[in-house]
């Protein structure tokens, strides 16, 4: 998950840190607009293996690194469970 | 057009006056090379630089009274001053000149303050009491002309470009941290903010009072959006914006000397050139900047509508080398950091306007904020009513909005729609119209470390809320108070209008700041539409008179190449922000978001990089450049060349205790 919070500082050019914590809202922060937005989607998607439908784009479910990470793992979960295979 | 500036400042001795004064002229030559004068009394002295526009001969200024108790120094244009001549004559006024100089004078003395509502133009000036020892320094109510002023214990300097500060003896120049983190917020100063500690700019609207040592500022004009006239229907309407528009271009051609225009491509310049030519008696010139990136240009347009009215069309091309070569020159007239490079094209096409011979150009500043064509009043109107839409209809609104969207993908459209999300309740207080634009300019606002106030828009709320009738506006009439208070006068019409203009010597008119125009505006807007087709009713009111293609065209955002410009060129002055030694030298700089950003601007494609890291990109850059020209004056700022003196035609001497 670390990864995540390293892309969002590198592509757009912020530190995580008191003034700025993991819980903060990206968009209000100025940090994410929707060219951003679509980047992180990108990178989330390629790099977990995971899709994002329209309406998990367009609630609020990816505004914060907090959220994102958690979103991130449910869904990296569902996956696991979902190609467990059956024990006979 | 002229250019002003003076001093009061008991510790100044009477036999500086001379230099002192045609140091200040000096730095602002551009504005008038056709003559200085200046007047000096014992406790101060002013003058000004002379564009000779009306009655070239008898306007040399400074003027008084026939008693030498009241002296002018003016900068601007009054353009209906033959009417209020005429009304100052029936009350038994005399005029020795056709100026509009005299007029601003007599009316003065005759309404006091009064006068500056009715006076229907752009204007900045200065006029000194002997009697009463009082300075007044007024400007004009959308703020066209600038008036910047320092007060220091019990001194005075006021000049129309803060350059002419740099003639005083001991006067530094500093930036300052907290108002450039609030310019970078609201990408423009707010009309008292300058960036510079200490100078301060007199707001649009207001005219100050200085005596005794103390300075007092006035409001005369609130901007309105409230509007008696009288529309039937949209027939009515049209009828009423046509002959109002013509009204002001017509006011506007009042010269002694040649008019131009500036053809953007748009339809608000495509408009003033029409109704220039249906009131000209002669030909007119009409001027361009072309684009060698295809994404910028629009000269199709522009050559539609030149070729529609017969005028004498000339346009200056703007390569990548032209805005990296230009740049520092024009940031030294802007004196304000910008958040794009567009002003520097406009700095060229002045420079060849004025070589062309003609002084005067007529352009479509303001159309926008009178008329909603923005995206930005189209955004408001669809996130107030967001939350109660069904996803489809936001979904198709937003299609409208930015027909790009349907070439794109469906996580585009996914993204715009999150974004909207977000901005789809209030979280400032009263600047819900703009929160998606100040999203940006907190981004851009991370580049300066302040102490004390952290937040980037505590200014501007200030603002507002001093403002009673600001809460009782719509949301659509509070994006476009803030419109006229930030974007167009902090920037387009001084950055990106006036100073460049005035770098050249020519004088910029804006037939859509008439107050008649703004009013016909007010009384017409969302009256006949839902505000989604930006400037409809403009649109259709010169449907007849233009090319079909220019009527219709989709609003298109005046651009030049930014960041791509300057590291594709890489000018030598870049160094400013390449080299540690001279970021150090910015000492409220973030010094680390600024070396991830100068390192992500040159190692990153262009397509890569996002609209708010190129503006904030332009911020640094631009801030650099002042501290360099204004603060360590190096380069224009530098004492040796801050101008040469236009020839003297007027020193008038009242000095009592001169040793001279």
């Amino acid at each position: 998950m670390d990864k995540i919070r390293t892309f969002i500082e590198e592509q757009f050019l912020i530190e995580f840190d008191d003034t700025l914590p993991e819980y903060s809202n990206l968009f209000l922060e100025g940090v994410l607009d929707s060219f951003g937005y679509v980047q992180l989607c990108r990178f989330l998607e390629k790099e977990y293996n995971i899709s994002f439908t329209e309406k998990e784009m367009t609630s609020n479910i990816l505004i914060s690194l907090t959220q994102i990470q958690q979103e991130v793992a449910r869904k990296l979960s569902e996956k696991s469970t979902s190609q467990t295979p059956l024990v006979p | 057009m002229c250019g002003i500036a003076g001093l009061i400042n008991p510790e100044f001795s009477v036999e500086e006056f001379p230099k002192l004064i045609t140091g200040l002229l000096s730095a602002i030559a551009h504005r008038g090379p056709d003559g200085a004068g200046y007047v000096m009394a014992d406790n101060f002295v002013m003058g000004s630089v002379r564009l000779a526009i009306l009655d070239p001969e008898a306007g040399i200024q400074p003027i008084s009274d026939d008693s030498e108790r009241y002296w002018l120094c003016y900068n601007g244009e009054i353009y209906n001053y033959l009417e209020l001549r005429s009304e100052l004559e029936t009350l038994g006024r005399t005029f020795k000149t056709k100026c509009d100089t005299e007029v601003v004078l007599q009316a003065w003395l005759q309404w006091g303050e009064g006068c500056l509502n009715r006076f229907n133009g752009a204007f900045g000036f200065a006029l000194y009491d002997r009697k009463t020892k009082q300075l007044i320094l007024a400007r004009d109510r959308f703020g066209k002309r600038p008036l910047f002023y320092v007060q220091q214990g019990k001194a005075i300097y006021f000049a129309s470009e803060m350059k002419a500060f740099l003639a005083i003896p001991g006067f530094a120049f500093e930036q300052d941290p907290s108002q450039l983190r609030s310019i970078l917020g609201q990408w423009t100063p707010l009309p008292d903010q300058t960036g510079f500690k200490g100078i301060s700019s007199l707001p649009m609207g207001e005219w100050l009072s200085f005596q005794d040592g103390q300075a007092e500022r006035h409001i005369y004009s609130r901007l309105s959006f409230k509007s008696d006239i009288p529309i039937q229907n949209e027939a009515d309407a049209l009828d009423k914006i046509r002959s109002t528009l013509s009204d002001s271009v017509a006011l506007r051609l009042r010269s002694d000397v040649e008019v131009g225009v500036y053809l953007s491509g748009g339809i608000d310049s495509a408009i003033v050139a029409h109704l220039a030519k249906s009131h000209a008696e002669q030909s007119i010139a009409t001027f361009s900047v072309t684009f060698e990136d295809a994404q910028f240009d629009e000269s199709a347009e522009q050559k539609l509508v030149a070729q529609r009215i017969g005028s004498r069309h000339l346009a200056r091309h703007i390569r990548h080398s032209d805005i990296a070569q230009a740049c520092p020159d024009a940031v030294y007239h802007a004196e304000i950091p910008a958040f794009r490079s567009a002003f520097v094209p406009m700095y060229l096409l002045s420079k060849l306007t004025s070589e062309e011979g003609v002084k005067v150009i007529l352009s479509g500043e303001g159309a926008d904020e009178a008329f909603l064509g923005y995206d930005l009043f189209k955004e408001t109107l669809l996130r107030q009513e967001w939350d109660m839409l069904p996803d489809d209809v936001r979904r198709e609104r937003l299609k409208r909005f930015y027909p790009h969207l349907s070439h794109y993908g469906d996580q585009d459209t996914a993204a715009l729609t999150g974004l909207y999300q977000q901005f789809s309740t209030e979280h400032m207080p009263g600047l819900f119209s703009h929160e998606l634009r100040f999203q940006n300019g907190r981004f851009s606002s991370r580049l300066i470390n302040v102490d004390g106030e952290q937040n980037p828009f505590a200014s501007l709320s200030g603002l507002i809320s001093k403002n009673s009738d600001f809460d009782k506006m719509s949301s659509v009439q509070k994006a476009q108070w803030l419109e006229y208070k930030t974007l167009l006068s902090g920037y387009l019409l001084s950055t990106q209008g006036e100073r460049m203009s005035l770098a050249h010597g020519v004088e910029n008119r804006c037939p859509f700041l008439d107050p008649a125009v703004v009013n016909i505006a007010a009384a017409t807007n969302l009256k006949f539409d839902d505000g989604f087709r930006e400037k409809r009713l403009l649109r259709e009111a010169f449907r007849g008179d233009l090319p079909a293609a220019v009527v219709d065209k989709r609003k298109f955002p005046y651009r030049a190449p930014d960041t791509e410009a300057f590291v594709a060129e890489r000018p030598d002055y870049l160094e400013l922000l390449l080299s540690d030694t001279e970021l150090e030298k910015l000492p409220f700089l973030n010094k680390k978001f600024a070396r991830l950003l100068i390192n992500k601007m040159f190692t990153t494609s262009p397509d890569r990089i996002s609209t708010k890291e190129n503006q904030t990109f332009m911020f640094l850059l631009n801030i650099a450049l002042l501290n360099y020209q204004f603060v360590t004056r190096k380069g224009l700022g530098s004492g040796t060349s801050l101008g040469t003196l236009p020839p003297l035609q007027r020193v008038v001497d009242l000095r009592t205790c001169s040793a001279s």
